[in-house]
């Protein structure tokens, strides 16, 4: 429909209307003491509410954003200090359902927004960090731009949905879309630096920026997106046979038609791009499964093996062809890159691996797995083959491993450490969850099986993982959670006993905590870290590299430093960086490592020498988060080498962060221990 | 921050003490130019203490041997006047303000107010008309009343009752407010409620009036229109009702006469019936209920809590509380309005402001809070809305309509 004159003459006097109402609620609140703003917040959020529903709300909430600000409205909120936001969890509040959520999130952005075009000279957020934040806020919202409201928004979030919709188009329109397109590309490099198992959401943004490329409607700039094309042309055209998204039978008519050299040539292409990326074209598991009748030279080189990796398929290459036949398909492309990266570990020499594998590819999954697979992965391939790519995927990347949105981290994390080290029994482990849906592990001698174990961490059956996690994790979880009540009533923290019983025999009976778990307190920090540093650091260990992965606790804290909770996390190695700065190298079960911890600690994930997956910070940062670890009580090391000076520096590390008031509510959270 | 300027207290200007609770109002203060101090149940104290708001505890019981006490602390802190906020804290105020103003009437006077049978009888004897009524010990006297007052209105057997009105003595509001109109529905009123006033219904037009008293003449005096008793309230009032104010006033002045009262603020309600006679109900001497305090900011854009300081201060000029206060009616920026919600439905999960409030240009904000219990519980007499919805625009009548067609809606699903 037209907008006629008189149409667009009350929809300017309604804004006009509503507008001061908006004006009247903030000069309300304005005058009102801070003990009594939040009586008159109800009436500004409802006004703000009403303008951003209309044409041009947004505009008239930016070009009132220093007001809203100063007349408390984000006072005592989580968006008081616009300088510590953090853009990836805007999209969370925006698409919380909570209409208040949605308008202060709203507002927030328009505040920003006035900031960053020099309209709102902020007292303690600069021009360019207002954009720069925005930028990545619409680059990690890139859907709210380009796709339309999908029913399930509609469902949850009613008609905030199309407010946020307008909102975000103001945004753009206001800080263009090229910067949006650099900052998603370097953020999608980012993730993919970190090879994560699931890629899933990557692709889906790869795929919309494809289109969104492809809109005549929108004018790029020459420079935006460097290094789009590459992930772009790792899903879709990757090689020549498949340049322009053919479909699979034209492609596959195009392999039958080629000769040997046509073939290494779109093997070694595929080869290249997914170890480039992390991220496997569907046209590459065809070209794989196209291969099997071809040979395995060829096989290789579409694997992009290492001399280790083509030993291993040379050696077992019945096994490995079966893998590929029953697991490989477009759906589960990506298990190409596990495959490849299992391979080059060499872990089939281990002698249970091969016969393992066997077993896994005739399983007959119980009928709760195969529903859990289907209902998470739809029904082709069947739900055994899902399983297996999924096998493949977490053997090849045992640091790809992630929780999901689920406070699991104990399990995402026993699973990762076990495929790192111990694969043979992750493979039992995955046998007995999809083939009995029961998992037995014993607790100091008694048995505990997930079967009679009533709850775990998690509420609810969690669904975004990978098919190894998804069948394997609400046993683990419960199995974890029945131990820590078993330990109900012992003195000090449980994971003392849990962890070593949970992980493997591995894990050090040595224990070390710097909280008290009565008061929460700090407790016995110089001593803590001076264990700290005698087992883990080469200079204080007797230059002994870590033999195996042990779990550790840390304290999550947020980039303005303040606590957030317990985490369980993996430690790796030290080592020296090629800066020669001593560094942990670590797991975090999380989904992206890279995490801004307040107070300088920023976790790296890439260019600090870390190995995909792993995430890593100076020893000394490291040490100053860390609240649990375990060590072999019988290495002592050299704990009074450590300079008291470095000890003081670390303190003033945890002072200065989540050791500030040690704790509120402290005691109790370190009994539950690490949660997520 | 300018409020902190704002609040900057004037040595010369009165102390008040505010008798109960009430955020707005002490919010309010704190930024008004007079010294003042909350008096409260310890309850309250940690946030004063939180917030550098000046408090001395106090329990609002009944009236003791202990209440000189709390007369005689604010006496020495230097307080003036006392400021009731609540019914309950009436006679407190005036048995404290009899001993702080040195008037021993005052006390007489705050008795009067609190109690609705005493408070009849005194507007009548000032001249002032007001419908049948009686105190009732037990159902039978509320049966006997009943009958009278619809054999007084020449009802025949058979014709169907004119209903009654029963009211506690001694409650604000609607509290306890029932309607009677068989003699079944007698037994339906709980024995704990007595004794109890009944009034005749006055088949006329509600409406309340607010009125700002200082040296004994109406400073203020906003009329209050109710579109149905219970539910929802504007200001200011239709062209409709406003065109009696010269008769209100007139009405109000012999109230204040009537009631000796020489400063402060009454909230008195009204009927007027269709030949243009006004009945007394009854009047309270403390802010009205369903924050018509605040749809006056909105409408007028001053302060009512500010006016009660002024209308209470015996240090406040003529010329200050004249230049204080707008001239009725004509400096309104527009009505405000606002309806009481009570769940039409006997169970409920979550709040949802209908769309077709949402949309309209009047919905300005809500006090509603999401359902914590599922079940309603069944509403005996008038009982308490679950929070109020505000509107503001131009037009009266219009919004007249608006907070009718509310009582239509399902705020709650």
């Amino acid at each position: 429909m037209e907008p006629t004159v008189d149409n667009v003459n009350s929809e300017a006097a309604r804004l006009g209307k509503r507008v001061a109402s908006l004006d009247d609620a903030i000069r309300a609140m304005a005058e009102t003491r801070d003990f009594g703003k939040h009586t008159k917040l109800r009436r500004v959020l409802e006004a703000l509410r009403r303008v951003l529903l209309q044409q041009g709300g947004a505009a008239a909430v930016q070009s009132r954003a220093q007001a809203l600000e100063e007349a408390g409205v984000f006072l005592e909120t989580d968006w008081a200090s616009p300088e510590i936001l953090i853009p990836s969890l805007v999209g969370p509040s925006l698409h919380s359902g909570d209409a208040d959520t949605v308008v202060m999130e709203a507002a927030s952005e328009l505040r920003m927004l006035a900031v960053a075009r020099g309209d709102f000279a902020h007292p303690t957020l600069s021009a360019e960090d207002a954009r720069l934040f925005l930028s990545q806020v619409l680059a990690t919202n890139l859907e709210l731009l380009f796709a339309p409201i999908s029913e399930a928004e509609r469902a949850r979030d009613g008609r905030t949905a199309e407010l946020v919709r307008d909102l975000f188009r103001h945004l753009a329109d206001e800080i263009g879309y090229d910067s949006i397109l650099d900052n998603l590309v370097d953020e999608i490099w980012r993730i993919l630096r970190q090879r994560p198992i699931q890629v899933e959401d990557v692709q889906s943004l790869i795929t919309r920026i494809a289109v969104y490329r492809n809109d005549p409607d929108v004018a790029l700039g020459v420079s935006s997106g460097q290094g789009i094309d590459r992930l772009i042309t790792s899903l879709f055209g990757t090689t020549e046979a498949c340049r322009e998204d053919p479909g699979f039978d034209v492609f596959h008519s195009r392999l039958e038609a080629m000769d040997a050299g046509g073939l290494q040539y779109e093997a070694s292409g595929f080869a290249r791009a997914m170890h480039d990326t992390g991220l496997v074209s569907p046209y590459h598991a065809q070209l794989l499964r196209f291969l099997l009748r071809e040979s395995d030279y060829l096989l290789a080189e579409a694997l992009g093996l290492s001399d280790t990796g083509r030993n291993c398929l040379l050696r077992y290459s019945e096994l490995v062809h079966r893998l590929i036949e029953v697991s490989v398909h477009p759906q589960t492309a990506q298990s190409v890159y596990g495959l490849a990266l299992l391979l080059d570990r060499g872990i089939l020499h281990e002698p249970p691996i091969v016969p393992a594998l066997w077993r896994q590819l005739a399983l007959d999954l119980s009928p709760v797995a195969r529903d859990r697979l289907t209902a998470a992965f739809g029904d082709v391939p069947d739900p055994r083959a899902r399983l297996v790519a999924g096998v493949l995927s977490m053997l090849g990347q045992p640091l790809g491993v992630g929780q999901g949105d689920n406070p699991t981290c104990q399990s995402a994390r026993a699973l990762s450490m076990w495929s790192y080290n111990d694969p043979d029994y992750l493979l039992q482990m995955v046998v007995w969850a999809a083939r009995d849906d029961e998992v037995i592990m014993h607790f100091e001698g008694q048995p505990i099986s997930s079967k009679e174990s009533a709850s775990g961490v998690a509420s609810t059956l969690p669904t975004d993982l990978d098919p190894v996690s998804l069948l394997v994790v609400p046993h683990l979880d419960r199995i974890y959670a029945e131990m820590g009540r078993r330990c109900a009533g012992r003195p000090g923290d449980p994971h003392r006993w849990v962890n070593p019983e949970f992980h493997g025999w591995w894990t050090g009976r040595g224990f070390h905590i710097n909280v008290d778990v009565e008061t929460g307190n700090l407790v016995e920090l110089d001593d803590f870290l001076r264990q700290f540093h005698a087992s883990y650091h080469p200079s204080y260990n007797g230059e002994q590299p870590l033999i195996h992965p042990q779990p550790a606790g840390v304290a999550v804290t947020d980039s303005a430093a303040r606590y957030v909770g317990w985490h369980a996390i993996t430690i790796l190695r030290a080592a020296p960086d090629p800066q020669d700065v001593m560094r942990v190298y670590f797991f975090n079960p999380n989904n992206d490592s890279g995490q801004d911890w307040g107070d300088g600690v920023v976790v790296s994930t890439a260019g600090n020498g870390e190995r995909f997956g792993e995430a890593s910070l100076p020893f000394d940062q490291f040490a100053s988060r860390l609240y649990i670890f375990h060590a072999d009580p019988l290495e002592r090391g050299e704990p009074e080498r450590v300079p008291a000076e470095d000890i003081t520096r670390i303190i003033g590390y945890i002072e200065r962060s989540w050791g500030n008031d040690r704790l509120p509510a402290g005691s109790l959270q370190a009994l539950e221990g690490p949660r997520s | 921050m300018p409020e902190r300027e704002l609040g900057t207290r004037n040595p010369d200007k009165g102390y008040v003490a505010l008798l109960g609770w009430s955020l707005a109002a002490v919010e309010a203060l704190d930024r008004f130019d007079r010294r003042y101090i909350v008096v409260a149940p310890e309850w309250a104290e940690e946030y004063c203490v939180e917030h550098d708001i000046p408090y001395v505890p106090w329990n609002f019981e009944r009236l003791n041997d202990r209440s000189m006490e709390i007369a005689e602390t604010l006496q020495k802190e230097g307080v003036d006047v006392a400021i009731p906020l609540f019914e309950e804290t009436v006679e407190w105020a005036g048995a404290i303000n009899s001993v702080l103003l040195e008037d021993p009437r005052l006390y007489g006077q705050a008795m009067l107010l609190r109690d609705k049978a005493l408070m009849k009888r005194r507007a009548q004897l000032g001249g002032i008309r007001v419908g049948i009524f009686e105190e009732a010990h037990d159902r039978d006297d509320v049966i006997r009343f009943l009958k009278r007052v619809n054999q007084t209105l020449l009802k025949l057997d058979g014709d169907p009752n004119d209903p009654i009105h029963l009211k506690a003595f001694d409650k604000a509001g609607c509290l306890g407010h029932r309607v009677i109109r068989t003699p079944d529905e007698v037994d339906t009123i709980p024995e704990e409620e007595f004794p109890v006033l009944m009034e005749s219904h006055l088949d006329g037009w509600e409406f309340a009036v607010e009125a700002w008293v200082h040296n004994g003449k109406i400073k203020f005096l906003n009329i209050s229109e109710y579109v149905t008793l219970g539910y929802s309230v504007f200001v200011p009032a239709t062209p409709e009702l406003e065109r009696y104010r010269p008769q209100i006033t007139a009405q109000i002045e012999k109230l204040i006469k009537a009631f000796d009262i020489e400063f402060g603020f009454v909230h008195p309600e009204y009927f007027v019936t269709s030949d243009g006679e006004m009945y007394f109900g009854e009047v309270a001497y403390r802010p009205p209920g369903f924050k018509v305090f605040e749809l006056l900011e909105r409408a007028y854009g001053f302060n009512a809590y500010h006016g009660l300081v002024l209308a209470f201060d015996p240090k406040t000029t003529e010329e200050e509380i004249d230049a204080f206060f707008p001239r009725e009616v004509v400096d309104a920026s527009g009505v405000a309005g606002c309806f009481g919600v009570y769940p039409r439905r006997r169970v409920v999960s979550d709040l949802r402001i209908p769309e077709q409030t949402e949309d309209d240009d009047y919905y300005e904000s809500h006090d509603l809070s999401k359902p914590v219990e599922e079940t309603v519980t069944k509403r005996t007499a008038f009982g308490t809305h679950w929070g109020l919805v505000y509107f503001f625009g131009e037009d009266p009548y219009r919004m007249r309509d608006l907070l009718k067609q509310q009582e239509e809606l399902d705020f709650y699903v």
